[in-house]
């Protein structure tokens, strides 16, 4: 009996587990790209349409042709009729705010690899005084909720200048994911023999050729997953940006798309094509470090 | 090339504790020098110091004549093979071999002709072009010896380079270690914990204990005259026997007393503690140093009952219990004995140690 069913019935069990837990997580994904392609009248049909019976790309093409219209509380019931004629009045801001979320993902990845990583190594291969308390101190500061770092971060910003400018994201931003990609980072060089540190500084090299040369290409796993969690961290950012930024000219992703269910009216349909723009970019970058991720996110659990 | 000289070199780390305590030691120009002791001895400090890993705290450390304290590791011209062999996981074994040059700007063809003669002597050059992670312990050994060898370097310095390898391949690179030495013409420096490992290798051994240098000298001045009873234990397989007692005036001479035991000692060692009759005392018998076959004299024999029998294939060991204490002794493996036999051994007293009880400093030499 128990050997038939650890034959048969645990790996049935683990499967059909394996796909309610799928269902759960994927159907809301399969339902926002779904519904971007069905116009407003079908999203609202009840049963709701899984798979559209007549498609349409309207909303993505309302989506990137409503820069040349001016949309005011006059013309929006004029609007596109594949959107329900309803086109949020901040639409045509959201491929500038895209650009934005970009730039400031970008930026604060670079910076803060270009912080962290020999930052972490000194904390993980350099011994001196305060050496472990300076990590978990680091790492404390992530545990005061954001909400409670937004005055003084609004104070500190407001008196560089740096209002609805995208530096005030990308300053604020480090300060958020700096700590846990130090702490990321010094884990998996810890993991990381002493050795081999010693044995490439005796071989001719500096400390900062050490962990160019040696340590660098060993911890690609990790730098991967400290990019994918900073680019992840900036692109969804929500608070921040709706309190530094108040224009167009600085206002990310986040903020637009959740200006459209704040519009005089809404339009469903459309703000799930938005979502499905906002997933293209971590699902690019999914893909293409698919490799790394899993043994990056386990890293210094098992010695490398 | 490089004589090293530590002048009262010491290592106190920031906690307080104290690695290496005013160390003085003048490794001489192609010496095959072995550092041994237990771990925590300050040995590998004392290497690590050689080459630029740790900070002197104290004294100074001179290549010839040049102070090297705060001269980096990249700027000195040392390589080193370490325990766990520290191969870079992500180069081949040519760019691991390489590696060294490559940072020290040779040019392509001059770092090609060493790695590929270095690969031939030591007979890698068909895994030049594996990941370390295809490698036998034993090859991985030899990689790391290549990338130290092709440098060409001021000074050899090794960790405990064989503790890694079985026992039977231990054995073969020691011989090649030490052919390895006379061939590269340059300082060695050798740390570890296996006695047998530094008595074969060595030129000269300085013997550690707790960061400071118990005895410095020839394999065998360490292993015949050692200076006290750690360095007396240290050496030895099985280690020497310590046996307390005291010394007692006896006619002309002095013997060592402890219950029935009394053994006589010889001219030598009786002149160095003839006024001191009556102190405390231990004694050291080298297990190898009694004998079965001649009769035995009064006054150099041990009574003592068989406690236990281990062969170990040439020869046999034999736990012998003495007033109370177990002895190991080796003897040939053609006599036959049975646990609970009662025995008696001629000692070789020529060869006995004898020590001051409360400082386990020595009283012979």
């Amino acid at each position: 009996m128990s050997v038939a069913f650890a034959r048969v019935g645990r790996p049935a069990l683990l499967f059909v587990a394996s796909v309610l837990f799928l269902g759960y997580v994927l159907a809301p994904i399969a339902w926002m790209v779904s519904s971007s392609f069905q116009p407003e009248s079908e999203i609202t049909s009840v049963p709701p349409h899984w798979i559209p019976h007549a498609p349409t790309a309207e909303n993505f093409r309302a989506i990137f042709t409503t820069g040349e219209q001016a949309v005011t509380y006059e013309t929006r019931r004029q609007g596109d009729p594949a959107t329900g004629h309803f086109i949020p009045s901040t639409a045509k801001n959201l491929l500038p705010s895209m650009g934005n979320s970009l730039i400031v993902a970008l930026a604060v990845v670079v910076l803060n690899l270009i912080v962290s990583v020999p930052a972490a190594y000194a904390m993980a291969k350099i011994r001196f005084i305060g050496r472990s308390t300076s990590v978990y101190f680091m790492l404390t500061t992530r545990v005061i909720p954001d909400i409670a770092l937004v005055v003084p971060f609004f104070l500190f910003i407001h008196k560089l200048g740096l209002l609805d400018n995208l530096w005030s994201l990308i300053i604020t931003y480090l300060a958020i994911t700096v700590p846990f990609s130090v702490f990321i980072l010094v884990g998996y060089f810890e993991s990381l023999p002493d050795e081999l540190d010693k044995a490439a500084r005796v071989d001719g090299c500096s400390r900062l050729q050490a962990l160019l040369r040696v340590f660098l290409p060993l911890a690609l796993p990790s730098l991967v997953a400290v990019t994918l969690f900073t680019f992840l961290t900036c692109w969804n950012e929500f608070l921040l940006a709706l309190m530094f930024t108040q224009t167009p000219a600085s206002q990310t992703m986040p903020i637009v798309v959740a200006s459209f269910a704040s519009d005089f009216t809404i339009s469903f349909s459309f703000i799930n094509a938005a979502g499905v723009l906002a997933v293209v970019p971590p699902v690019i970058l999914a893909i293409m470090f698919e490799r790394y991720i899993v043994s990056g996110l386990t890293a210094g659990a098992v010695k490398g | 090339m490089a004589r090293i000289r530590f002048a009262g070199v010491g290592k106190q780390y920031p906690n307080g504790f104290v690695a290496l305590d005013r160390l003085d030691l003048d490794i001489r120009d192609r010496e095959f020098l072995v550092l041994l002791g237990p771990s925590g001895c300050g040995k590998s400090t004392t290497l690590n110091m050689i080459a630029g890993l740790e900070d002197v705290t104290e004294g100074n450390l001179y290549f010839d004549d040049a102070v090297m304290n705060a001269v980096p590791p990249h700027r000195r011209d040392v390589a080193m093979v370490f325990q766990s062999y520290a191969l870079y996981p992500h180069k081949s074994v040519y760019e691991n071999i390489a590696f060294g040059l490559r940072m020290r700007k040779h040019a392509p063809s001059e770092i090609d002709r060493r790695v590929r003669d270095a690969a031939r002597k030591l007979e890698i050059e068909p895994l030049l072009e594996r990941r370390p992670n295809q490698l036998s312990g034993g090859q991985r050994q030899r990689v790391a010896l290549g990338r130290a060898m092709v440098r060409q370097p001021a000074a050899f310095l090794m960790d405990e380079p064989l503790s890694n390898l079985d026992a039977a391949l231990r054995i073969s690179m020691r011989a090649e270690l030490k052919q390895l030495h006379q061939t590269m013409q340059t300082t060695f420096v050798y740390v570890t914990h296996d006695q047998a490992e530094a008595l074969t290798l060595a030129d000269r051994i300085v013997v550690m204990r707790e960061g400071v240098v118990q005895q410095t000298g020839l394999p065998d001045e360490i292993y015949e005259q050692p200076r006290n009873m750690f360095v007396a234990s240290f050496l030895g397989n099985p280690p020497i026997n310590f046996l307390e007692g005291k010394v007692r005036p006896d006619g002309d001479g002095v013997c060592f007393e402890r219950g029935a035991l009394s053994l006589v000692l010889p001219p030598h060692i009786a002149r160095k503690v003839g006024s001191d009759a009556g102190r405390d005392v231990v004694l050291g018998i080298r297990p190898e140093d009694v004998d079965e076959h001649s009769v035995p004299r009064d006054g150099e024999v041990l009574h003592g009952r068989i406690a236990s029998v281990l062969p170990v294939g040439s020869d046999q060991f034999l736990g012998v219990e003495v007033d109370g204490k177990q002895l190991f002794f080796r003897v040939g493996k053609e006599l036959h004995h049975r646990e609970g036999e009662n025995v008696a051994l001629s000692v070789n007293v020529n060869r006995l140690h004898l020590f001051d009880k409360a400082s386990g400093k020595t009283l012979v030499w």
